[in-house]
């Protein structure tokens, strides 16, 4: 039973990372590798600014969501619009903008790991104090139960705010196809950045929280979790939100069943197995729609 | 010059075996298959060359070419099972396929050396061989480039169904891919263990794959100019970039950045560029000169230096407008 | 200019004081090998080269050494322990990348001026660097790099020893605790932990006659130890050994205060360099033995941190205590070789090895098989900082 626990919040946080990613891929057409370097760098930042103060737990994870959100609406204007605007066709433009993410994302990175000179960061410094509840005989800590609860309404939140808004269907049109949606008067830069915007700012947030919950992390952190999200999303069908939550949770339950019923050192290539016969079995993942072409 | 070339022996053993594994990921891409599997080709090559000098005491050249022999096959076999995925489908299958090499290298125990890997593989391999194996290489991927069956690959990438009305076989093509892909990421991986002695789990990974990505598209994705350029470029620049000092992985992520952003076509499409400009110019002002039509890229004549002129330039600039907004048609299936 | 020559001339004329007491003194010691060392076998300055990760995923570990190394040829230097010559140490960045390793080993080796070399901390690094630095014989000291494959002649050596050769001092810890079970959690990221994890361990157990409840190997990239922390946990074990690289060792710190377990974890010396600050409180008693502590009582050690203090402003960590012993005894073996000849130095730390010393790393330091050998220290941290619990006796 505790390790139901371990899967639903291992699963949690897989997911609330990647959700933010499978937004952008899934509505405006980017697969941002700069992803996993927003989600630590939020959390840096979030250190460095508990360095000179003691805050809470909301001021931080707030600091998460701000630096986040912001880097992400950077990383949209300096790079990816650039290379879209100059990109001659979509196959092309899809190429660059994961080669400029890699290199965008050296940056926080490299800033990060200067400062830090790659020894662990965390946010001890805050006032909140993680600590263990039990449960009908689990044991849970504060900060797992509020990273399932907040990954799971963000989720929810995510999925309405696609399905029912106004700017939700624009998105989705954008998806499906980006010149009709242009005729149709979807002013596509705008929403672009707002939805890089809550990209990012899940990113931080999932960042912050991560942080409390490991207790510390280091600049290289983000780029482990991003090929694992990475898997998540393509795992569930790319463009499906019903599939980013069940490939977080189902890659979250292959590693811990692994992890704990075997020695633990196949627990990647097990999980990395289970996505390829996925994969074999429904070549546009579990959730995927086949109108949504991917090339 | 020798003095520049001993001092310089491991960068430039570097650049050739990433300019192959820059290759094998390229070559499928070049035909429309979005397979990374050249990098756990690499990592298979890698090992099995390792083990086979190492453990068997072959020879270089005979664990080079049962190597490459063998990663082909696995390429056949791989591709035979995942060649109707797509798009970043298939490339999600392939890193999981990297990967799982990866962890296998792990777990390998006393074959694979687990987390220390195998070190010490010294054998009698010499930079000539190396040279003359990488050009080889280069050569049979530099002739899928053109001619019949480069215009071939052309129609194969940009246009499954037009290829397949033509009565191309579109299926063994991409199968093809996998294979050639294989073969050239085990030979990579081969040659570069036998001339750094040494490899590990982590020389495998996830950053091979954004390595060799790297060198394709910033130095070009449609040509083996563009592998070369990219494997010079980022085999040589970290190197030059250690006299900056403490800031120098900064400075190297912005220069991929901006590579990326300013340079679609990557730098050889900017040479290309250039050198057609550069042709052009001279050509316009010697007819200038003579006073008479000008002599087009394509043989046809058109008038002197009017609008009609530069829109033509233009259009000659871009040889794959064409088959590129075929491309952009929703391709179903592909 | 003139000033410099000035200083210099006066230097030499105290160089042949100091040679002449050292010389004495190493006859003593009843190696004649220093008799060939004459004052113009030595190249005014002999060139050295520190080719360590400055930059990257260990660069925390690189420039400490960094450290370690400038103090101690500083020392050497003033010393005229080399009758004059100075020692000039440049400092070349892997980037924590084996290729860029081997291509700066490639480069010393095809620069006739460089007489010797400082290898890499990370064993990856360490051993491409190995086989092309002993096929064309240029000496290299290691530091950290624990894997197989970075000893691999006579011209390779490592001035750290290897974590299996005196992690089992902790046996004195697990007998005085009681313990009668252990249940492990280990990292296969790196070659050190995975050995110790694999075979130091449970062959510690067994000498004590005790027993191990479960043994989980943890994959490089999980970083969320929940699930393996309640296996181990289940299998009751009296205390927890968790072998984890940094920032896991504040992880799993954390994470088995959460769970419930409030016992001494034993860990690895990865928890050291204030590491497990981030954990606060649930960071409290985690022990492990390590090479090098600052509060260590030997007098030579505590020169070495007096010295090191005066320079730096902290204390220092084992990653520089270790590549101070290192650069001395490169010093000492070049003085005795009185040659800045390659091969000639490599012969003098083969003899020089013969010998023990007293160095940053401890009292009756000795060298076997080309690695270096000491007796090693337990330490606990108390939430704040390390708490020095008692020194290995050297015959672990």
């Amino acid at each position: 039973m505790q390790d139901l626990v371990s899967v639903v919040t291992l699963g949690s946080v897989y997911l609330l990372f990647a959700l933010g990613m499978s937004i952008t891929w899934g509505t405006i057409d980017i697969l941002n590798f700069a992803h996993g370097s927003v989600f630590m760098f939020s959390a840096f930042s979030a250190s460095l600014v508990l360095e000179q103060t003691t805050l809470g737990l909301v001021p931080v994870l707030l600091i998460g969501v701000a630096v986040g959100a912001l880097l992400s609406v950077l990383i949209q204007v300096l790079a990816f619009e650039q290379i879209l605007r100059r990109a001659k066709d979509r196959r092309s433009a899809e190429m660059q903008i994961l080669i400029g993410g890699i290199g965008v994302a050296i940056i926080p990175l490299a800033i990060a790991q200067h400062h830090t000179q790659s020894n662990p960061f965390g946010l001890n410094a805050s006032s909140f104090t993680v600590e263990s509840l039990s449960l009908g005989g689990l044991r849970v800590t504060n900060i797992q139960v509020l990273t399932v609860v907040l990954a799971l309404a963000l989720w929810a939140a995510a999925a309405v705010w696609l399905q029912r808004s106004r700017q939700g269907l624009a998105l989705r049109a954008i998806g499906v196809d980006a010149q009709t949606a242009a005729l149709m008067g979807v002013d596509r830069r705008r929403l672009a950045l707002v939805t890089m915007a809550v990209s990012g700012a899940m990113a931080g947030l999932s960042g912050v929280l991560f942080t409390y919950s490991l207790g510390a992390i280091t600049a290289e952190s983000g780029d482990t979790l991003l090929v694992k999200a990475f898997a998540c999303i393509i795992l569930g069908g790319v463009g499906s939100m019903l599939g980013v939550a069940f490939g977080a949770y189902l890659l979250a339950a292959a590693e811990v069943v692994i992890l704990t019923q075997t020695n633990g050192s196949w627990v990647e290539a097990v999980s990395f197995g289970l996505i390829f016969l996925v994969l074999l079995v429904r070549p546009a993942g579990v959730f995927g729609r086949k109108e949504v072409r991917r090339t | 010059m020798s003095d520049f070339f001993s001092s310089n022996l491991v960068l430039v053993q570097s650049t050739l075996s990433g300019l192959i594994l820059a290759l094998s990921i390229q070559v499928p891409l070049r035909m429309g298959v979005f397979s990374f599997a050249g990098a756990g080709s690499y990592g298979i090559g890698a090992y099995a060359a390792g083990i086979l000098v190492l453990r068997y005491e072959f020879g270089a050249l005979t664990a080079i070419a049962l190597t490459v022999v063998g990663t082909a096959v696995i390429g056949f076999l791989l591709g035979a099972v995942i060649s109707k995925l797509n798009g970043l489908y298939l490339a999600m299958a392939t890193v999981a396929f990297d990967l799982i090499i990866s962890v296998v290298a792990i777990n390998g125990g006393e074959l694979t050396g687990a987390s220390t890997g195998l070190f010490g593989i010294l054998t009698d391999f010499t930079m000539t061989q190396m040279v003359a194996l990488t050009v080889a290489a280069l050569a049979l991927v530099a002739m899928s480039e053109v001619g019949r069956l480069g215009r071939r690959v052309d129609t194969v990438r940009d246009d499954p169904e037009l290829a397949a009305s033509m009565g191309i076989n579109v299926r063994r093509y991409r199968l093809a891919a996998f294979v050639v892909s294989g073969a050239l990421g085990g030979l990579a991986g081969a040659m570069n263990v036998l001339v750094r002695s040494t490899v590990g789990p982590l020389d495998i990974g996830f950053g091979l794959i954004v390595l060799a990505l790297t060198m394709i598209i910033v130095g070009g994705s449609r040509s083996w100019k563009g592998a070369l350029i990219g494997a010079v470029i980022f085999t040589w620049l970290p190197d030059l970039l250690t006299v900056i000092g403490e800031w120098q992985e900064l400075v190297y992520g912005v220069i991929v950045a901006i590579a990326a952003i300013l340079l679609p076509r990557g730098i050889y499409g900017v040479l290309q560029d250039g050198w057609r400009w550069a042709q052009r110019t001279r050509r316009d002002r010697r007819a200038a000169a003579r006073g008479g039509p000008v002599v087009d890229d394509d043989g046809g004549l058109r008038p002197q230096e009017d609008e009609a002129a530069v829109l033509a330039a233009q259009a000659a600039d871009q040889p794959h407008r064409e088959l590129d907004q075929l491309s952009s048609r929703p391709q179903g299936a592909s | 200019m003139d000033l410099d020559l000035q200083r210099r001339r006066r230097r030499a004329v105290l160089a042949g004081l100091t040679a002449a007491v050292l010389m004495g003194t190493a006859a003593c010691g009843g190696s004649d090998d220093g008799g060939g060392g004459s004052a113009d076998g030595l190249p005014k300055t002999i060139k050295l080269v520190s080719v360590n990760p400055t930059t990257g995923v260990v660069a925390f570990a690189g420039n400490a050494a960094n450290q370690g190394y400038q103090l101690a040829i500083q020392e050497i230097n003033d010393s005229d322990l080399l009758e004059g010559s100075q020692l000039e140490l440049e400092l070349v960045d892997t980037r924590s990348e084996p290729q860029t390793a081997a291509q700066e080993a490639t480069t010393a080796i095809a620069d006739s001026e460089v007489a010797a070399i400082f290898g890499s901390v990370s064993s990856n690094e360490a051993i491409a660097m190995s086989p092309l630095l002993q096929q064309r014989g240029l000496p290299v000291i290691y530091t950290q790099a624990g894997s197989d494959g970075v000893v691999v002649g006579d011209y390779t050596w490592r001035a750290t020893p290897l974590m299996s050769s005196y992690y089992p001092i902790l046996s004195r810890y697990v007998e005085e605790q009681g313990f009668s079970s252990l249940g492990v959690l280990y990292t296969s990221a790196t070659p050190t932990l995975q050995e110790v994890g694999s075979e130091t361990v449970p062959q510690m157990a067994e000498d004590l006659g005790i027993e191990i409840t479960a043994s989980i190997d943890i994959p490089a990239t999980t970083q969320d130890y929940s699930a393996p922390i309640s296996q181990v946990l289940e299998s009751e074990p009296d205390a927890v050994v968790a072998l984890l690289v940094g920032a896991a060792n504040v992880t799993v710190m954390q994470q088995l205060r959460q769970a419930g377990y409030t016992g001494p974890v034993l860990g690895n010396s990865g928890a050291s360099a204030g590491n497990l600050v981030p954990a606060g409180a649930d960071g409290a008693d985690m022990v492990w033995p390590v090479d090098f502590n600052f509060q260590q009582t030997a007098e030579s050690s505590q020169a070495f941190v007096e010295a090191y203090r005066a320079e730096y402003g902290e204390d220092p960590l084992n990653y520089a205590a270790e590549a101070y012993d290192a650069a001395w005894f490169l010093a000492r073996s070049i003085a005795a070789a009185g040659s800045a000849d390659r091969e000639a130095i490599k012969d003098a730390m083969v003899t020089q090895a013969e010998e023990t010393f007293d160095g940053a790393l401890g009292e009756g330091l000795s060298w076997e098989d080309g690695t270096i050998v000491v007796p090693g220290v337990v330490v606990r941290w108390t939430g704040e900082g390390e708490e020095l619990l008692y020194e290995g006796t050297g015959e672990a």
